[in-house]
């Protein structure tokens, strides 16, 4: 308990009075932490849109209409955003996942106001020029080139999340199929700005050396004046239950076999979803975790194992991603890997171990809260993914009520043959580079 | 949050000029120099060790050598088991990492030493104190550590591979420094393979010694008591004998292409080089400055040309190294393959539009602002920002000019100054390039670049054979 009490008197150093809310007329939510040790700010957007709100046909318009937020509205046209921000000390970035999209600004405070007015811009008057569309389109397609098709681990990834999920829109990739990247029209992106952002669908976090009264005084001014509309239809499709184990096999020019293996788990707002994260770190986070010891460490079975479940508005999967060694057979690792999940189910944790997984998830945790950029983040993701950035200053609550028994309870739960996928990239033997043993059998 | 505010409003600016806040520094009768920032606030304690050498220590053959020895010193101490080490320090919820020099060696960009850095709760100096030293004074270096350190490092560069983006850099450093240069010989399977116990005991006994190692420890801690703790673990010990620094060797031939092979690519992924500065170069923030306009920020010309303006890639930088020897100025992007040469063209266009037109005031005036808008939350904001920083200013005898003059000199930068330098280093001749991807597709056409030039397979072992 020593070790637990004070972790906690770290969280009381930045309580959460320090953070101020507001909404917007329009239903943009506003939140605001000011904090004056560097003379900065990091202003984020958290869009409620993503891959899940997409169709077939349509697949990575999200991330497309991510790339073309910044290239030209009514006022500030194609390259004025990146050129305005940066020649005021600032720069940006932004990103899409199947949930959420986020823009994310770092500037100097006396860049406050110009951020807004570009901001407002965009989000109201986004101008979409053919030319422009065109030209993303081979940018997008590059980024995909680049983290899917010439990336072992993207492309394993990819392959896994359409085999475990067959209904629901986390079955597509974010970044999009490829025929789709050629294919979305100009009508499909004007469809898709109407549907993805209305200031209602969105939550604004600013973090910095600003005053409250400033930052509501220029979002009244910029950006209460967008109008409101519907946000995106809800999503209706529901995974089904999963009734068997799948196993998919990616052949591809390789050095080394790769190997995930993932489990659906539930939504961020689920009470088992904190249990997860709390075994994923008993299971692979730190040389003394239970996957690192067995197959990295005592037995020379694997390079890397780790085992992660985001934090999703719909129930998700917990993928486990583990590297072979050179020559070991993947079905080794694999049976490793479910030899330790067994023993999750059938022992009991031990106390030491358990409070020993917090304290790293609560060091973490407040690692993020060091810089600006990592609390305009957290409070963000708080807030739009579990409702209430509150979150953020009293997760360690929740920690602090996972007990050995939850554990084994969701071990028991979720880690269940007919639960899980199975992807295995085995080298293709034309450029493998290794002489028959080992990773193909 | 109150108190941190305070206490930080007053520590890391005042109003345009960066400033580096205060530390105390000094010397133990062995050598060890202790550079300590005390922070009141946030209740953690970030401490940086440095050990003078990085790759420039280690012997060619057996690159890799300081790497390996900083990996295994958490593995086994004369008083804790590896598994032991883990178990306290992951419980203390405490980071602790290491690295040799070096692009992709965890040494954060540090070529000429070797880091380590661990945090702890503030509450927990002690504990963290004493597995950090026990990690570096008394690591037991076993048989089967060692064995197994190796043969992981081994199969790890057999894993770089199958990541073309990541390899290319390890390409890039043997093709352009070459094999008499302590940058020019990232390891490989063979270099690994030379390497024994024996040679990691030597290594440690000679490097981590008093006269060779810098410690900086920043965050919230009382520095009376800290300072005597250092004092009392550090200061025992052996003084031994300080690095000496080496004078830059020869790069290799210049204006050479190295192609690699790897034929399964859709997309070829290209470095381009030339000679540029190192650390104390009197020319360094002018280059910064025009790089930033170069290939440093999204606007770039670079960037612009390539992705915003033709859509060919996701994106297109260049890097101007700084480390003790003299470094390169690297354009990096990647293409599809059949779109090799028009990009490649097309970046070596934007070199030789820079070099001859040189940039405009509006443009100086513009990364003068982008440098010093995010200079803060680059290197001030956080104890282990800071920690490195002090490391670097001690490590190279820059002195804390380096920060707190920092604004003054970019302001100082004329547009005369800045195309002259352009003109100085950004050359279009001579240059090195280093091409990964489908070479059966594009081997005839990237000829053009260098009629002689080298050709491997990614399935070799090794970088350059």
């Amino acid at each position: 308990m020593r070790c637990f009490s004070a972790l906690l008197f770290f969280a009381a150093l930045i309580p959460a009075q320090t953070v101020q809310t507001a909404t917007l007329a329009n239903g943009m939510k506003v939140i605001i932490q000011e904090d004056h040790n560097i003379p900065n700010v990091a202003m984020y957007f958290f869009y409620k849109i993503g891959s899940r709100n997409e169709r077939p046909g349509i697949t990575g318009i999200s991330h497309f209409f991510e790339h073309m937020m910044f290239n030209g509205a009514k006022k500030y046209g194609p390259k004025q955003f990146d050129n305005e921000m940066e020649k005021a000390g600032g720069n940006n970035n932004a990103s899409t996942g199947e949930d959420l999209t986020t823009y994310t600004d770092w500037f100097p405070s006396s860049a406050l106001e110009l951020m807004f007015d570009m901001e407002g811009d965009r989000i109201r008057d986004l101008a979409l020029e053919p030319k422009m569309v065109a030209s993303e389109r081979g940018v997008v397609y590059s980024e995909r080139r680049t983290s899917v098709d010439n990336n072992n681990g993207g492309i394993l990834r990819e392959q896994l999340q359409a085999a475990a999920f067959i209904a629901h829109p986390y079955h597509w990739p974010v970044i999009g199929w490829p025929s789709d990247i050629e294919a979305w029209t100009q009508q499909d992106l004007k469809d898709y700005f109407a549907i993805g952002y209305a200031p209602n669908n969105c939550t604004m976090v600013v973090v910095g050396d600003v005053t409250v009264a400033r930052v509501m005084e220029l979002a009244k001014k910029y950006i209460e004046p967008i109008p409101r509309h519907d946000p995106p239809p809800p999503v209706r499709t529901k995974e089904p239950e999963q009734l068997g184990e799948r196993r998919i096999v990616v052949k591809k020019a390789a050095q080394l076999p790769l190997q995930m293996i993932a489990y659906h788990v539930p939504e961020a707002k689920n009470p088992d979803s904190i249990v997860v994260d709390l075994l994923s770190t008993v299971l692979s986070t730190g040389q003394s975790s239970r996957l690192y010891k067995r197959m990295v460490d005592e037995e020379p079975l694997a390079l890397s194992v780790n085992g992660r479940a985001g934090d999703a508005l719909d129930p998700t999967i917990m993928t486990f991603t583990i590297q072979p060694r050179n020559g070991v057979d993947p079905a080794r690792t694999e049976k490793a890997l479910y030899d330790e999940l067994e023993r999750l189910k059938t022992t009991e944790i031990p106390a030491r171990e358990l409070k020993k997984a917090k304290n790293q998830m609560l060091t973490q945790h407040y690692s993020r809260m060091k810089t600006i950029a990592g609390r305009a983040s957290l409070l963000g993701h708080y807030e739009v993914i579990f409702g209430d950035y509150n979150k953020m200053f009293t997760i360690d609550k929740d920690f602090e009520a996972v007990t050995a028994a939850d554990i084994q309870r969701v071990a028991k739960k979720y880690f269940s043959e007919n639960n899980r996928t199975v992807a295995t990239l085995i080298p293709d033997g034309s450029a493998g580079g290794r002489r028959g043993r080992g990773g193909n059998q | 949050m109150r108190t941190l505010v305070v206490f930080m409003a007053a520590a890391a600016l005042c109003i345009g000029q960066a400033k580096l806040p205060q530390y105390s520094k000094e010397t133990l009768p062995n050598g060890v120099v202790i550079a300590m920032m005390p922070r009141a606030g946030v209740p953690l304690v970030h401490f940086r060790v440095l050990i003078k050498g990085g790759v420039e220590s280690d012997p060619g053959e057996m690159a890799g050598l300081g790497s390996v020895t900083s990996g295994l010193l958490r593995r086994g101490t004369t008083k804790r088991s590896a598994e032991q080490f883990a178990e306290e320090l992951d419980f203390l919820g405490g980071t602790f990492g290491a690295g040799g020099g070096g692009r992709g060696g965890g040494g954060g960009g540090l070529e000429s030493a070797t880091a380590i850095s661990s945090e702890f709760l503030s509450k927990d100096f002690d504990a963290g104190l004493d597995l950090l030293s026990d990690a570096i004074l008394h690591p037991a270096f076993t048989e089967t550590e060692v064995r197994k350190e190796l043969a992981r490092r081994v199969d790890a560069a057999k894993a770089t591979k199958d990541n073309a983006q990541a390899s290319i850099g390890s390409y890039f450093r043997a093709a352009f420094f070459g094999p008499a240069h302590p940058y020019g010989h990232p390891p490989d399977e063979m270099t690994y393979g030379k390497i024994g116990r024996k040679d990691i005991v030597d290594y440690h006994a000679k490097f981590y010694c008093g006269k060779n190692m810098l410690i900086v420890v920043t965050g919230d801690f009382d520095i009376n008591a800290a300072k005597a703790k250092l004092a009392q673990v550090f200061g025992a010990a052996p003084a031994g004998s300080a690095f000496a620094w080496g004078k830059a060797p020869a790069l290799a031939r210049r204006g050479q292409m190295l192609l690699i092979d790897k034929p399964d690519a859709t997309q070829t992924y290209f470095e381009i080089a030339q000679p540029g500065i190192d650390n104390k170069n009197p020319d360094r923030t002018t280059l910064e400055v025009i790089n930033t306009l170069f290939g440093g920020r999204f606007t770039s010309m670079l960037n612009d040309a390539l992705r915003v303006n033709s859509g060919l890639t996701y994106g297109a930088s260049a890097q101007l190294e700084q480390n003790r020897l003299p470094g390169a100025i690297v354009i990096s992007t990647y293409t599809k393959t059949d779109s090799t040469v028009q990009a490649i063209d097309m970046a070596l266009d934007v070199l030789k539009r820079l070099n001859e037109k040189g940039i405009t005031a509006e443009q100086l005036a513009s990364a003068k602002a982008y440098v010093k808008g995010l200079y803060p939350t680059r290197r001030l904001e956080t104890m282990d920002q800071l920690a490195a920083l002090v490391g670097e200013i001690e490590l190279y005898g820059l002195g804390r000019d380096e920060v707190d003059g920092y604004f003054s000199r970019i302001d100082a930068i004329t547009l005369d100054q800045a195309n002259a330098t352009i003109k100085k280093y950004y050359k279009t001749d001579d240059l090195t390039f280093v091409i990964l991807g489908a070479a059966d597709k594009i081997r005839d056409q990237v000829k053009k670049y260098d009629p002689r030039a080298k050709e491997v397979s990614i399935r070799a072992a090794g970088w350059v054979n």
